[in-house]
């Protein structure tokens, strides 16, 4: 409701006040207290205290310590780093080009090239997963043409690193796209056309008119990107090298086949610091966008 | 008309966009699809040797395949309908009602977002773990169900916002009561969104696949998890690929009714754009 809408029904107000809507509400706000705020508390509480031998509770990083000392959870955090970091550039890459296309192009390979551009939207990572593996696996068609051309075969990216950062980017293609599309939106054709009429070139068109115009909507496809692929797991975990591999994979094989919940929390713990200002930053963004 | 055409250069980046995005998007999916209708195809014949429907027959003899197609329906028709029954009348009162907290309690939804999605399915995993909750059946809907909250409430709050309210006060002016008012104005209105809503998340619950894999493997077998075990374990490849087909298949439902939602600016602006 708007400031205006609030202020205009004097009469109805203390009718309407009451406090049934709490009820109403109720049952999936005590969800989002239960299934992530409380989890999230008791996560930190958990990993901080240690229980004591004899009995009672202390203050303890020895979980984190661990954490920080261990050779192969540091290997598995900076192979998630160069992953996420990797992929938040190539999705730049690829999307930043396609969204420029369809924003200033009319015609109806645009149309075709946008259906295209949002499809994997509507395409499960696991089945995306089995595609990858038949393409680009070995013996997979990629070596099949290439073996008819009697060329050699591809050093295959599937289970290396390369494995879930071709899947992520594929993954995420559709959204970035669209929050960049929308993001140009804001750049108008007057300014565009003013910046052409001083004799600008597309390259300072581009870095001093529209990028400055679209930083925002740059920050927020790249938080909402790191997000997803920081704490992946279906497609690093199907993908992706059996060791090291990504928090993902790493927290899921922690909890459920080590038997170690502690652990595997503190992991969860660490992935939610090193994501923290992203997530502040793509929900600040998304609840701007939205009045209640 | 045909002038236009003529004048018109020809758009070489929107054929290159095109020709690429096609070779990336749609040729690995075709290259599924001829799996599954592929009897013989041994390396390293680029084209199968034999097609046929023979590993359809033998993927739907398998026990395992309808266990999880059944636990996969029934876990997001619980899941869709529970979600339903708790965020539509929520929805409502967010839209029409003023309560104390209202604002924070309708931002507080958004809390799951600000969290990397795993890490946080591990700590909710932490608190099932004390509840003996992991790998049941209602382990599984309570973490799908908070995944479709956002959803569930944001789609049809917009829904409810849009509904011409002078058409509610002329049926109430008329003698209609509010339930009356509601059948028959309200709800024809806002509808088509609440079922798109519905729809959604009927599909984002079918295809959830890493709380199920966390919390319910391996007694709650969902469809994407049993093809996790395929691409991991199965040697025949047949077996993926029509398992692939027949798991796409609510997406496709999903892409023919939602299409039109998403291409809109509204759908990006939702996730912050």
């Amino acid at each position: 409701m708007t400031v205006s809408d609030a202020g205009q029904p004097v009469l109805a107000a203390p009718e309407s006040r009451r406090p049934i809507g709490l009820l109403l509400v109720a049952v999936p706000v005590l969800l989002v207290i239960w299934l992530i705020i409380w989890p999230i508390i008791s996560a930190i509480i958990q990993t901080l205290w240690m229980r004591l031998p004899e009995g009672g509770d202390t203050f303890s990083l020895e979980t984190y310590r661990f954490f920080f000392s261990d050779g192969y959870s540091l290997s598995n955090l900076s192979l998630t780093l160069w992953t996420t970091g990797v992929c938040a550039i190539l999705l730049l890459v690829v999307c930043l080009p396609i969204a420029l296309y369809l924003r200033f192009s009319d015609s109806r390979i645009a149309a075709y090239v946008q259906g295209l551009a949002i499809f994997p939207m509507f395409v499960p990572s696991i089945i995306l997963s089995f595609a990858f593996i038949r393409v680009l696996g070995p013996n997979g068609t990629v070596d099949l043409l290439l073996n008819a051309m009697s060329l050699p075969k591809i050093r295959s990216p599937y289970l290396t690193p390369w494995g879930p950062v071709i899947g992520l980017v594929w993954d995420n293609i559709p959204l970035t796209v669209l929050i960049l599309l929308s993001g140009l939106g804001n750049v108008s054709n007057q300014a565009i056309e003013a910046a052409r009429d001083v004799g600008a070139g597309r390259f300072a068109l581009l870095w001093h008119i529209i990028l400055p115009r679209i930083s925002n909507s740059v920050l927020v496809a790249i938080s909402f990107a790191v997000l997803g692929i920081f704490s992946a797991f279906t497609l690093p975990y199907v993908l992706g090298p059996a060791a090291p591999e990504m928090m993902g994979p790493f927290m899921q094989r922690t909890f459920r086949e080590l038997y170690e919940p502690r652990t595997a929390i503190t992991q969860a713990v660490i992935t939610f610091g090193f994501c923290i200002v992203f997530g502040l930053f793509y929900v600040r963004s998304v609840a701007k966008n939205r009045t209640p | 008309m045909a002038a236009t055409l003529i004048r018109r250069p020809v758009d070489w980046t929107g054929i290159v966009f095109a020709v690429v995005l096609t070779l990336v998007i749609v040729f690995p999916l075709i290259v599924v699809g001829t799996w599954a209708f592929t009897n013989v195809w041994r390396f390293p014949a680029v084209i199968p040797q034999e097609f046929g429907l023979k590993f359809w027959n033998q993927t739907l003899a398998r026990a395992d395949v309808w266990g999880s197609i059944t636990m996969s329906l029934t876990l997001a028709t619980t899941v869709t309908g529970l979600s339903a029954l708790i965020c539509l009348p929520a929805a409502y009162a967010f839209a029409r009602l003023d309560f104390p907290g209202r604002d924070i309690l309708f931002f507080s939804f958004l809390a799951g977002h600000a969290f990397p999605k795993f890490g946080l399915l591990v700590a909710i995993a932490g608190i099932f773990l004390q509840l003996n909750l992991i790998g049941t059946f209602w382990g599984v809907v309570l973490i799908q169900l908070v995944g479709t909250l956002l959803f569930m409430i944001w789609i049809p709050v917009a829904a409810f916002q849009s509904v011409d309210r002078r058409m509610e006060e002329a049926a109430r002016d008329v003698g209609a009561g509010p339930f009356r008012v509601f059948w028959s104005i309200t709800l024809p209105q806002a509808g088509p969104t609440i079922a798109a809503a519905i729809l959604l998340s009927f599909v984002g619950t079918f295809y959830e696949t890493e709380g199920a894999w966390l919390i319910g493997a391996p007694q709650v077998r969902t469809l994407p998890v049993l093809m996790i075990s395929f691409i991991n374990n199965q040697p025949v490849i047949q077996y993926g690929a029509v398992l692939s087909v027949l798991l796409w298949v609510p997406s496709f439902i999903a892409l023919l009714f939602a299409r039109r939602v998403v291409n809109s600016g509204s759908f990006a602006r939702g996730f912050g754009g």
